[in-house]
């Protein structure tokens, strides 16, 4: 059993612009230590690394993060589980030093906390489960330029401060205030090089569709971050096709492996399309409705396959859909639902290549979230031929 | 001697720490709870459990129960419910 759950309710903590703010108890003072002490060191001593050197903290880089961050340095964003640590705005901003932050990256920073404490996402359960999967975070709208991220070349990194600083603040506040220590309250047998960092941004300029955050009703000018328990890209490289359906056909083909997390638990997944293949499949005059239901329909495992053609004899998997059939020539789909494809454009213009990314499973929803308060409009908005609910 | 700042990253925990129940003497008579956290194998160890202690205690009743997620909490008012219809409860961890 964990600790007890916290008194206050979710929807007062997430609620951004509402007027009852929670306020936590006043951060303890700093400790001193002797001047010229080797912080880097004293911090490590400490166990508040995720195995690299973090920056030390200073009094005036903490409070230009807390301004960053609209000021009230005790003001509580959220209770980070499997620890329930308060994060306030001071918290947030030390570790946001801690990870090399620019103070201009905060408001990302913590629409993405608010986003991964969201009961949909279960950060309880991704912190603890043995499987390998980590928060991805992908940005979208005007504040990716604002603040410097890089959606082309090596989005995945590494080489930019912006998407490797936020990506590792996301991760030291959810070993250090979450604490999800690896074999304390971290289980995952192998890990994922994505508990280091793992954000990047959608190339919006170069994407020959609608941006994300605009498929799923936000406006252009909005900027959102997207939340997804994930384990780490799948390579699809395809040199050979000159239509949507030749370049969907090898990302199919690696949805389609019978050990990726979607294949056993459902839940949803993302697939980042390089611009080269995206250029090549709107070429074809295809749209994002029409590729996260190609991908969807000519995705899938035979059922037998899945649990070695019945040599351990029948197995049921209460993890998938009851509306799975469990025949053993039954298409098995890798996620339920062409709406549980997440489908972003990023990468740089040169090399036929996109990514599959598969989720952790129907144990954890990802999170759309506005940077800043941005809301979806209320009516539907029309993009691409996809009409955003 | 001069000094320097240096900051504590982790946030207070504000949570009242949990007592767990006194633990009961002896097993015959008592009403028994089993909670299946729904991973793969949970169904057949409880029940192989309870099938084994029934062998050797005279419970009152046996009640099953399933989480809904293996990867998140029970619903508070599914522990209620097995709070209220049982004098012990019985459930697993891991694959």
């Amino acid at each position: 059993m964990g600790p007890a759950r916290p008194p206050l309710t979710r929807a007062r903590i997430l609620n951004m612009g509402k007027t009852d703010i929670l306020h936590a108890p006043s951060p303890t003072p700093a400790t001193q230590v002797p001047e010229g002490t080797d912080l880097i060191e004293w911090y490590y001593e400490r166990g508040c690394s995720d195995g690299l050197p973090v920056v030390p903290p200073t009094p005036a880089k903490i409070a230009a993060a807390v301004a960053a961050l609209g000021g009230e340095s005790g003001l509580l964003v959220a209770r980070v589980p499997p620890r329930w640590g308060s994060l306030t705005h001071e918290v947030l901003a030390i570790n946001m030093v801690m990870a090399g932050c620019q103070p201009e990256y905060a408001p990302v920073v913590e629409a993405a906390m608010l986003a991964l404490c969201e009961a949909p996402f279960n950060l309880n359960g991704v912190q603890a489960t043995t499987h390998m999967a980590s928060p991805l975070l992908v940005v979208n709208g005007p504040v990716r330029r604002a603040i410097g991220m890089n959606a082309g070349c090596n989005v995945f990194g590494s080489g930019n401060r912006a998407n490797a600083t936020i990506g590792r603040a996301l991760r030291l506040i959810l070993l250090n205030v979450g604490g999800g220590w690896p074999g304390v309250l971290d289980k995952s047998t192998l890990g994922h090089p994505g508990k280091y960092t793992y954000c990047i941004a959608e190339n919006e300029e170069v994407s020959p569709f609608a941006p994300y955050h605009v498929e799923h009703g936000y406006r252009p000018e909005d900027s959102t971050v997207f939340l997804l328990a994930a384990e780490p890209p799948h390579s699809v490289t395809n040199h050979f096709a000159n239509d949507a359906e030749g370049v969907l056909d090898s990302v199919c083909s690696a949805m389609s492996t019978i050990c990726n997390n979607n294949a056993v638990s459902a839940g949803h997944c993302a697939v980042v399309l390089g611009p080269e293949h995206a250029a090549t499949i709107a070429k074809s005059g295809w749209k994002r409705h029409d590729i996260r239901h190609y991908l969807w329909a000519h995705s899938g495992n035979r059922w037998d396959d899945l649990y070695g053609r019945g040599r351990y004899g029948k197995v049921y998997n209460r993890n998938l859909p009851v509306w799975y059939k469990r025949e053993p020539d039954a298409r098995t789909p890798i996620v339920p639902s062409p709406d549980n494809i997440h489908l972003f454009v990023a990468g740089g213009e040169a090399g036929r290549f996109s990514a599959f990314i598969p989720g952790w499973g129907h144990m954890s929803s990802p999170v759309l979230r506005g940077v800043g308060g941005a809301r979806p409009a209320g009516a539907p908005e029309c993009a691409d031929g996809t009409c955003a609910v | 001697m001069k000094t320097m700042p240096v900051y504590d990253p982790r946030g207070v925990v504000e949570a009242a720490p949990l007592v767990i129940s006194p633990r009961v003497k002896q097993l015959d008579g008592l009403r028994v709870g089993l909670l299946d956290n729904t991973k793969w194998n949970a169904n057949k160890l409880l029940r192989g459990l309870r099938d084994r202690l029934a062998a050797m205690h005279a419970f009152g009743t046996t009640n099953y129960y399933r989480k809904e997620s293996f990867a998140a909490a029970a619903a508070p008012a599914l522990l209620d419910r097995i709070a209220a219809e049982n004098d012990i409860v019985v459930t697993a961890i891991g694959d």
